[in-house]
């Protein structure tokens, strides 16, 4: 187990991250937001139902798409683009400072406490049938996996092949893929806990949730 | 039909990517045409983006999130100027909706293709069977219509078994493929009923998550064929397509991912069948142009075949679009007197609407084509691809050779994921089979490709794979 003081200390340090805000898409942008130093607010909600403060429209085909802050935080730069402009796919728009919530310290400690599987190549990854069921139906917590279970399929260059789970036995603790997204090499797919760990890493998350104080 | 001034004013937007989108730049600066093309973040090394900052220059070039985003390709269309969109071979071009949506918005761009009536006829294999059945056009036996029910699925399954039981045949086997598959995904066989459940089971998951449609079709598979394809060429009138002869693609991966491609389909002047083979080649490309003329096809097409042992031919499917093998046919292939076909920028020129400008018997075929696909994959591994690092890749410049890539020969290329893994296509000519056989081989053993993969790992490829196959190919 990591310690945990330790690592709040660290993150304690630099509570922040900076967030750049790019174009998903070619199109035409018009910005919503337009002065450094604006306060924004992230998605909130249970289900996240709540959109962030908008930040700009990305119009394609007479269908403009609204961007939304992904977290809280405040404005940090632009760069440099008018509204008006057409912007092509990955172009940067503007960078936000976030501060780190509860969720997202216990995220990173939960990084370092798990046993992650990383992705063995390049492409796309999705469990077995079977598996994705459970984990719709009842949550990655109730599947229970073990060194050479055939675990993911991953589709990549018109091949699909089976890849295999390979590290201790215990519990899908996290999920850090989404299906149909490209996962890089060495990316990590899940984090696996030890059922017997269970207890240390509800008492990392209890930790966090009490000695975090979040900023707006 | 437009002059050929009219067609010289519109701007390509080649919505694909590697090779094909160098080709089709190619092709449109032979017709004098200016084009727009797309790249997305792993393509940003590949050879299509130097090329169209060459040709075109910085603007003709834009970064998009995704090749198959159609609102985006439609902005970037907008912001550029295109008037058309080629769409290469990948998924747009057999989607009729979007070459329905490409005509038909507010601001109305060509589909460099079929229209989108006749993509919706024949890229459907459903509909494309009944419509060789009702023509008098062999087909496979098998089901007519997606299957989605299990119980009605082992029916035709286990009806389809007793058929070739009844036939003769010993150990029947029937396909499962995914009917909104295509280019040999999603397909696998079966010989018995148990292992069908699970089959079905596999193939309707790989459907719905590949294709978001779970409908399968179950087929008749028939062992040993040979793999045929009709390529065919009509304009805009739908009346007078026109063939540029056969080709054989039955060399393929264990993924049924073609690797060789011949024209013409088979060689009988050197080599013995079992069958009439050239009545095999007159009949399948009668009975494709028979299709085409009946539903009015009115772009580039192909007819897929497959050939029994004893030579009997059953038509597979259409492909709606140009194939990536176009080149082997169009490289035996004169039009009054002139070589150097280039069925693309044919493609281009009747899909702005120029007439044919010439009939069936002014194209003549002369020689063999063969074309090798290279890919960075390791045959002795069921062909898992490659992926890795590519340090070096060269060829000799031979008369009879044409390569088309999109990996640099002049510095490090990671291959991309995210796509086909085809890494080159060489297109060699011969005056007969046994010359076009010893020029493949020749040129396989001058090719230098060599790379390292993240642990150290020399590239693999199929180069050994295809000499040996070169040996044997339209031996059948």
């Amino acid at each position: 187990m990591i310690d945990v003081k330790d690592l709040l200390r660290e993150l304690r340090e630099e509570p922040y991250e900076k967030i750049v805000i790019r174009a998903p898409h070619s199109g035409r942008v018009e910005f919503v937001v337009q002065e450094p130093g604006t306060k924004v607010a992230g998605a909130s909600g249970t289900w996240k139902e709540t959109s962030g403060t908008l930040l700009a429209r990305l119009e394609r085909e007479q269908n403009k798409k609204p961007l939304f802050a992904p977290q809280k935080g405040e404005i940090m730069s632009f760069a440099g683009i008018q509204s008006g402009q057409f912007v092509q796919a990955g172009q940067e728009l503007m960078t936000i400072r976030h501060f780190l919530t509860r969720e997202e310290v216990i995220d990173r400690i939960l990084r370092r406490s798990l046993s992650l599987f990383p992705a063995p190549e390049k492409g796309k990854y999705y469990f077995f049938p079977d598996v994705d069921i459970k984990i719709k139906t009842k949550g990655s917590q109730t599947v229970h996996v073990e060194d050479g279970m055939e675990l993911f399929i991953l589709s990549r260059m018109k091949r699909e092949t089976s890849v295999r789970y390979s590290g201790p036995a215990g519990i899908i603790y996290a999920v850090y893929f989404e299906t149909n997204d490209s996962v890089d090499r060495n990316s990590p797919l899940i984090g696996v806990c030890p059922e017997s760990e269970l207890g240390k890493i509800q008492e990392v998350i209890s930790r966090v949730q009490s000695d975090w104080e979040e900023r707006d | 039909m437009k002059k050929s001034s009219e067609v010289h004013r519109h701007t390509i937007l080649i919505a694909n990517r590697g090779e094909i989108a160098i080709r089709i730049m190619q092709a449109c600066q032979k017709l004098g045409l200016a084009f727009v093309a797309l790249f997305t973040e792993p393509d940003k090394h590949s050879e299509h983006c130097v090329l169209a900052r060459r040709l075109g220059g910085e603007k003709s070039l834009f970064r998009v999130s995704s090749y198959l985003d159609a609102n985006e390709i439609f902005a970037v269309a907008d912001e550029s100027g295109a008037t058309a969109i080629h769409p290469g071979y990948g998924f747009f071009a057999e989607d009729y909706r979007f070459a329905k949506r490409v005509t038909q918005r507010e601001r109305k761009l060509v589909f460099i293709g079929p229209s989108w009536q006749v993509i919706r006829e024949l890229g459907d294999k459903i509909n494309t069977k009944r419509l060789a059945r009702k023509l008098g056009v062999p087909t496979v036996p098998g089901s007519d219509k997606p299957v989605t029910d299990d119980l009605e699925a082992e029916a035709i399954a286990k009806s389809l078994f007793d058929f070739q039981q009844e036939q003769g045949v010993n150990d029947p086997v029937i396909l499962v493929k995914a009917s909104a598959g295509g280019g040999g995904m999603g397909i696998e066989e079966v010989s018995d009923m148990d292992k069908f459940r699970a089959v079905l089971r596999r193939i309707k998951n790989y459907a719905k998550r590949q294709f978001r449609d779970e409908g399968v079709l179950i087929e008749q598979r028939i062992f040993d064929f040979n793999h045929l394809e009709v390529q065919i060429l009509a304009d805009r009138t739908g009346q007078n397509p026109v063939h540029f002869g056969t080709r054989n693609c039955s060399v393929q991966s264990l993924g049924r991912q073609k690797r060789i491609e011949v024209a013409p389909g088979f060689d009988p002047t050197s080599l013995r069948y079992a069958f009439d083979a050239r009545k095999v080649l007159e009949d399948i490309t009668e009975y494709s142009l028979r299709m085409a003329r009946e539903a009015g096809y009115d772009n580039v097409g192909t007819w897929e075949w497959i050939v029994s042992p004893t030579g009997h031919p059953f038509l597979m499917e259409v492909n709606t679009r140009i194939q990536v093998e176009n080149g082997v046919s169009a490289r035996i292939a004169s039009i009054k007197g002139k070589g150097g076909v280039d069925l693309i920028a044919e493609q281009i020129r009747v899909g702005l609407g120029a007439p044919l400008g010439y009939s069936q018997n002014e194209i003549v075929l002369n020689g063999v084509g063969l074309e090798y696909r290279i890919i960075a994959e390791d045959p002795d591994n069921k062909f898992a691809p490659w992926v890795g690092r590519i340090t070096s890749f060269s060829w000799p410049e031979l008369p009879w050779l044409t390569m088309h890539t999109q990996v640099p020969t002049d510095r490090e290329y990671e291959i991309p994921t995210d796509f086909d893994p085809n890494l080159a296509l060489a297109i060699i000519w011969g005056k007969d089979l046994a010359e076009v056989k010893a020029r493949g081989v020749e040129f396989l053993n001058t090719l230098s490709l060599a790379g390292e993969n993240a642990s150290g790992e020399a590239l693999k490829s199929n180069i050994e794979f295809l000499k040996r196959k070169t040996e044997t190919v339209l031996v059948f």
